[in-house]
């Protein structure tokens, strides 16, 4: 387990040659040891690549951190959520929530939600997007969240995750945009709930304490 | 520097224990037997409310940062720092740096005083002939006990003596130990060890700068700088690399083009201009 909670937003990585970390640009606090740091550009070696990347601005400038020593990030006082991935899953989120994580680790950008006009206005409206990032393999992560991400346990049973709370998910799970845009949505006088995720499955879906994104 | 007994995170960095690494706990919410109302009697003395709200049981004066006071019992007054030296000749010898004067009040009197800073973690320090320097807008108060002195590390000041001060964090505290580096935003200060040096990682900037040229994204994120600390003593770190905008700055900077000449001056103004205009 190369990571290590130091507090409720501060992550400490211990980097070995064998062990590289990805981390978001800007998120070092401090380090000891022989470390070095290396821009990352483009999103990783996965299906969608640099392209998808580019196409869906889901594209967070990361870095590679390399040597042997210890590692401190945390990023704009964010809450960090350590996860282990056994690999029978990937993760799901936004390229953004990821703090850092293990190099072997692979990125790619898949679609979220079912598609259609109506999850194109959804992702519009609440600036949630319809890219997401997959985190595939076996290895560490450490997701931003405000205020700190909780885990919501799915067995085969349904849950409504309001866009701006959703953090990620681990899984077999299924997520719809549910939109229930009326005329007073349109106007702005609607209930500010018309969009709602839907996720149903078996996995863990992570929830932050706040409807602020950073 | 020790931590008063009943501290939230209740770490002990160099007190009589041993090191506990990166920090302590993080914090627990609210002390155990603080009750759900709280009033002149039953407000803690000169300990934390919460983690983020500190109460001073004032009797005499006190520095405190412009616009950390919340609230206040009893019978206290605030000047300007600037207006209270003309009276009291002592405050102008404890408080020896001309840019940050503005920014500070004393408060004198008998009372408690509520000091918070957006709700950012609070913590006391208690120095005992020692010396911490500590960024200069996450210095909320200190007491009059105390010597402030401007770091030559622009943005930090040192305070010199015993006695205590109130500093605020961005999530609890991390103490660490030399050898280390920091990213200079993340760093809320150091104690016992000498000024740190810049250190530039190479690497990251021949990478960059590669990339710059491939077109692709090369902006500078400021990863390329860190202060390096070397010998023995404790740096204080927080839990983001986010900096606050700190007034003084401005001042520090103008201050320091007093080295330049009338021509080197003028320039520097052309390119600042510039730059406003770019941004």
């Amino acid at each position: 387990m190369p990571f290590e909670a130091v507090n409720s937003k501060v992550v400490r990585a211990r980097v070995s040659p064998a062990t590289p970390v990805l981390a978001r640009r800007g998120a070092m606090l401090g380090y000891s040891g022989q470390v070095t740091f290396r821009p990352v550009h483009g999103q990783g070696r996965g299906v969608g690549g640099m392209a998808g990347a580019a196409l869906s601005g889901e594209s967070t400038p990361m870095m590679a951190t390399e040597g042997q020593g210890e590692v401190l990030y945390g990023y704009k006082g964010l809450h960090a959520t350590l996860l282990e991935l056994d690999g029978s899953a990937p993760l799901v989120c936004e390229a953004d929530r990821l703090l850092v994580h293990d190099a072997g680790l692979q990125t790619s950008v898949a679609f979220l939600g079912s598609g259609g006009i109506r999850s194109a206005i959804g992702g519009a409206m609440t600036g949630q997007g319809l890219f997401t990032t997959n985190v595939h393999g076996r290895g560490s992560v450490a997701l931003l969240s405000h205020g700190g991400a909780f885990p919501l346990q799915l067995n085969g049973t349904q849950v409504g995750v309001d866009p701006q709370a959703y953090v990620g998910h681990v899984g077999r799970l299924t997520v719809d945009l549910a939109a229930k845009v009326g005329l007073r949505d349109v106007v702005g006088r609607g209930s500010g709930e018309a969009f709602q995720l839907r996720i149903s499955g078996h996995g863990t879906v992570y929830v932050q304490a706040s409807e602020q994104k950073s | 520097m020790t931590y008063p007994p009943g501290n939230p995170y209740g770490g002990n960095p160099y007190g009589g224990q041993p090191q506990p690494g990166y920090g302590g706990p993080p914090p627990g919410g609210a002390p155990a037997g603080v009750p759900d109302t709280l009033d002149a009697q039953t407000l803690p003395d000169d300990d934390n409310v919460n983690p983020y709200v500190f109460c001073v049981a004032l009797n005499g004066d006190w520095f405190m940062s412009k616009g950390a006071m919340l609230a206040y019992y009893g019978d206290v007054r605030f000047e300007a720092v600037t207006e209270y030296s003309s009276v009291q000749a002592w405050v102008a010898a404890r408080f020896s740096s001309p840019v940050y004067v503005q920014d500070w009040v004393v408060a004198s009197g008998r009372g408690k005083v509520l000091i918070g800073n957006r709700g950012f973690d609070l913590n006391s320090y208690d120095l005992d002939d020692g010396n911490l320097t500590i960024k200069a807008r996450n210095l909320c108060a200190f007491s009059p006990q105390l010597e402030l002195k401007q770091s030559i590390v622009p943005g930090f000041v040192t305070l010199l003596g015993t006695g205590k001060f109130i500093a605020s964090s961005n999530g609890p505290v991390i103490f660490v130990e030399p050898p280390f580096r920091a990213d200079p935003d993340a760093l809320l200060g150091w104690a016992d060890c000498p000024s740190p040096s810049v250190h530039h990682d190479a690497q990251w900037m021949t990478q960059s700068l590669r990339g710059m040229l491939s077109g692709a994204l090369g902006r500078a994120s400021g990863e390329e700088r860190q202060y390096d600390f070397t010998g023995q003593g404790t740096i204080l770190l927080q839990s983001s690399e986010v900096a606050r905008e700190d007034p003084a700055v401005l001042r520090l900077v103008e201050s320091q083009t007093q080295l330049l000449t009338d021509t080197q001056a003028g320039a520097l103004g052309q390119r600042l201009v510039a730059r406003a205009q770019q941004s």
